[in-house]
């Protein structure tokens, strides 16, 4: 294991379970003569202890961190979309319009003699957090210059209002709904997000199971959801839900396959399916000192369109697409059920950025760690920060970032449509993935030598697919722009001129 | 799939309203939609007969929440050409101003329900945010943010406020800069025009022997509008010309539609500004609600039999009022007023368009007409 940091939690764990299972051994079994397996029950009850503690710990971590998830979800979107929600409505106690104080002095009427300190507090929040320049105050609404404390806490608050808002909710079943897959479809989502947290390790002393297989039986319990979508959609007996299900099915399976191939090209690369593995590949002393991204950019690209589409946010978020399905498939459900499936949405998401950041950003390795620290003049400093700073930071540092990521496409792009979502799915991303897995193959075969990556070939391949990327996003036709034309015309029957059909 | 019809509505997202489309699909496909409205006929034509010429004006604002201002004006063009009133050209001018500001908040309330509609809530945000700059000077005018009863028989509520026209100026300059955030989200995102590009064709031809107008027309190439055809107010005295569209053989599209509109709400700004220059002084644009002059005139004017009319360009179209006058047997009240709602006859129409189409595609095809049940079913 590459990377070791002064935050050993399983070291720690391992070695107090050994200890109080030797203790444990010594002075139940080792008294008597009749059972001889002494050394066998010590290590059984060691592991056994060590792994409760250790999921339960790394499901803690997830837990707790998956409010900041929340919390990009919400503030980050917030600022890219010019709303403040609880921001501005404070705000608006004391900032008025024109550059002055709130027009209405709201606070003389206060009883108590109140309104005198309260007044005060206005004052010096009009003047300190006030708006200052006459063009930025043509409007309660516009308040893009004002840097405040936008990013303050309430929007945590909000996440436990919602919970408890789910939980107090009434549970209703529709009239005719298929009873035993209506309520067995949650539980098949839910618990299998939730298991998919057991095979991602969070750091290298912070992780629940290390398996020679993780990658694949991650991937293989994230495909189990979209069957129970498939009957959520199928049992609420709703021709929304209905259409909403059968989307999903359609797509998850369109996106699973070049998803898992590009899962391959990771493996195939790295010579493993083990995640702890796959990240120490990337790390400089145990494997090659480059991350995944370097090499395979297509792959980190072809990933990262395909977890999106897998979590269904936007622009893929087909089956809940609210303007014409209401919400698709779960138009049905509510109270708590909703709010579980709901989170479980976030989890697949999270999930979704660990793993991106696991398989192609060197997981919890510090980016640029070692020339960093072999830095002349700093060099020292970012040692100490690299010392100080667990691991399991960086992981989850990275991961924040990709979800604020999902959120800025989410801020900026539209639904595609069904057909659209196939035929890119089907026409470019498989081709895609087999070509990333041939340059996956011929990296691993015939380029990669054991110890660290030559310069050049990150290099090279870095440099192609900016200068590809670059081309993509400056790549616009003049002549079509200026000839107004439909390239996108899709109409599956000829006839759209109204009362043309009526049989 | 077998096919099957599914009820959208009455409440649904994408009614923008309160109608019901009934949808008949085959598998992900539209073959046949049948539009049912009705839901909140509310009889403001009946309730009108039993109101004053004056009072009428309050329910004409009603008759749409997002262009209120446009509708009560509409009314009160008819009811000076039934009373024969004159007005001050003062008095037009800042009825232009206060029509043209309600027609870019009413464009802006239709490109924010418009994003969500293909599935980005940043566009309804933003569009949102400069529609509060419009509803601010609006509320400057007629005293309130949605309902404005500003028009009067004979003039305007009040004149313009002080520092209005600094106002009014630095606020469109700051919303003639938006436009192009609106562009860059939308123009230049490949997932934006591939939901509205080749989707929802109308031709012209058809359009007009369905009787639908306003932008819808004009984004098929077809130059009507009403402040251009028949220029009614001081619209002639301005410098513009109406934004136009040039569609493919097919008829305009769903982006067609968004353009034209884009180009409208530059358009009207660019009236404004152009009106807050030109705009004369002195007259007198004050008129008290129930003026007792003008209703006691209004039983010799409007004599029984006697009509009044006038074409109206509504920010969805044509818009139409036919007042008959009560002579001296209802006196203060009109016999009969009849409204032309131009939505009424866009959403069947509009209804028949996405045959063909996915089912995703309904909103997207609905949502570029610009639905507005308040006046459909009045």
């Amino acid at each position: 294991m590459a990377a070791e940091d002064w935050f050993d939690l399983r070291g720690v764990v391992t070695g107090l379970a050994t200890a109080v299972s030797d203790l444990t051994a010594e002075k139940t079994i080792g008294m008597t003569r009749f059972w001889p397996h002494k050394e066998a029950f010590a290590s059984g009850m060691a592991a056994l202890v060590t792994e409760v503690v250790m999921a339960t710990a790394v499901f803690t971590v997830i837990m707790t961190t998956i409010l900041a998830i929340l919390w990009i979800e919400r503030k980050f979107i917030g600022r890219l979309m010019d709303r403040r929600g609880a921001t501005t409505a404070f705000r608006s106690l004391w900032v008025g319009e024109g550059g002055s104080d709130a027009t209405v002095e709201w606070w003389k009427d206060l009883p108590f003699g109140l309104g005198k300190p309260i007044g005060s507090v206005h004052g010096w929040l009009n003047k300190h957090y006030g708006n200052e320049h006459e063009l930025e105050t043509v409007s309660r609404v516009d308040n893009r210059s004002y840097l405040g404390a936008w990013w303050a806490l309430p929007g945590m608050i909000q996440n436990v209002a919602d919970g408890m808002k789910f939980m107090t909710k009434e549970h209703m079943v529709p009239e005719k709904a298929d009873r035993v897959v209506y309520e067995f479809a949650p539980i098949i989502i839910i618990s299998t997000t939730v298991l998919v947290f057991a095979f991602i390790p969070l750091g290298p002393g912070l992780y629940a199971a290390n398996s020679e297989l993780s990658l694949l039986f991650m991937m293989a319990i994230f495909g189990i959801a979209p069957l129970g979508v498939f009957f959520a959609g199928w049992a609420s007996n709703n021709k929304y839900t209905l259409i909403g299900g059968m989307r999903s099915a359609a797509q998850l399976t369109a996106y699973e396959i070049p998803l898992l191939i590009t899962v391959l090209s990771v493996a195939v690369l790295s010579g493993s399916f083990n995640l702890i593995e796959i990240v120490d590949f990337q790390a400089s002393s145990t494997g090659g000192a480059v991350w995944n991204l370097f090499l395979l950019p297509i792959g980190a690209m072809l990933f990262l369109i395909t977890m999106i589409a897998e979590v269904e946010r936007i622009p893929f978020d087909m089956p809940e697409a609210e303007a014409e399905l209401v919400e698709g498939w779960w138009t049905e459900y509510g109270g708590m059920r909703w709010g579980l499936m709901f989170a479980s949405e976030y989890l697949r998401a999270y999930a979704a950025c660990l793993l991106f950041a696991l398989m192609f950003l060197g997981g919890w390795e510090a980016p640029f760690e070692d020339v960093l620290i072999g830095l002349p003049m700093v060099g020292g400093l970012f040692g100490f920060v690299f010392w100080l700073v667990p691991h399991t930071g960086w992981l989850l540092i990275k991961s924040w970032l990709l979800f604020a990521v999902f959120v800025w496409v989410r801020a900026a792009l539209h639904r595609v449509r069904t057909d659209q979502i196939l035929e890119f799915g089907w026409r470019y991303l498989l081709p895609l993935s087999l070509v990333n897995l041939a340059i996956a193959f011929w990296l691993r075969v015939s380029v990669y030598d054991d110890g660290p990556w030559p310069l050049l070939v990150p290099l090279f391949i870095t440099t192609i697919a900016v200068v590809l990327f670059a081309i993509l996003v400056m790549d616009e036709d003049e002549e079509a722009l200026e000839a107004q034309r439909r390239p996108y015309s899709v109409q599956s029957t000829s006839v759209a001129a109204p009362g043309a059909r009526k049989e | 799939m077998a096919e099957m019809w599914i009820s959208m509505g009455p409440q649904h997202p994408m009614t923008h309203g309160l109608w019901t489309l009934k949808v008949k699909i085959d598998g992900e496909t539209v073959i046949d939609t049948e539009p049912d409205l009705g839901y909140i006929h509310r009889g403001v034509e009946k309730i009108c007969e039993a109101r004053d010429f004056t009072q009428i004006t309050t329910y004409c604002d009603r008759l749409c929440y997002a262009s209120a201002n446009t509708w009560s004006h509409a009314y009160i063009y008819s009811a000076e050409d039934l009373l024969e009133v004159e007005v001050p050209e003062r008095a037009e001018y800042i009825r232009l101003i206060a029509c043209e500001l309600q027609r870019i908040a009413s464009h802006l309330m239709w490109l924010g329900a418009y994003c969500p509609d293909i599935g980005n809530l940043t566009g309804l945000v933003w569009c949102l945010r400069e529609r509060e700059l419009m509803m601010d000077l609006l509320q400057e005018l007629g005293g309130s943010r949605l309902h404005y009863n500003f028009p009067r028989v004979g003039g305007v509520k009040r004149d313009l406020p002080p520092g209005f026209a600094h106002r009014c100026k630095v606020k469109l300059e700051i919303f003639l800069d938006r436009i192009q955030e609106y562009e860059a989200l939308l123009d230049e995102s490949t997932i934006f025009l591939i939901r509205t590009q080749g989707v929802g064709y109308a031709k012209a031809a058809d359009q007009i022997n369905h009787g639908v107008t306003g932008p819808n027309v004009r984004a098929a190439g077809y130059n009507y509008d009403v402040r251009w055809a028949h220029p009614y107010s001081v619209y002639d005295e301005l410098d513009w010309s109406p934004s136009l569209e040039r569609p493919s053989v097919k008829g305009a599209d769903c982006y067609d539609r968004y353009r034209v509109r884009v180009e409208e709400m530059r358009e009207s700004a660019n009236m404004v500004l152009q009106s807050l220059v030109k705009i004369p002084g002195g007259a007198n644009t004050y008129h008290e609600p129930g003026d007792p002059a003008l209703l006691t005139k209004a039983r010799e004017r409007a004599t029984d039999g006697q009509t009044g009319f006038h074409h109206y360009e509504d920010s969805r179209g044509e818009s139409m009022f036919y007042l008959v006058g009560g002579g001296e047997g209802r006196g203060k009240m009109p016999y009969r007023v009849s409204i032309r709602s131009p939505m009424f006859i866009t959403i069947p129409y509009a209804s028949k368009c996405m045959i063909g189409y996915k089912i995703a595609d309904i909103p997207a095809i609905m949502g570029s007409f610009d639905p507005c049940i308040g006046e459909t079913d009045r």
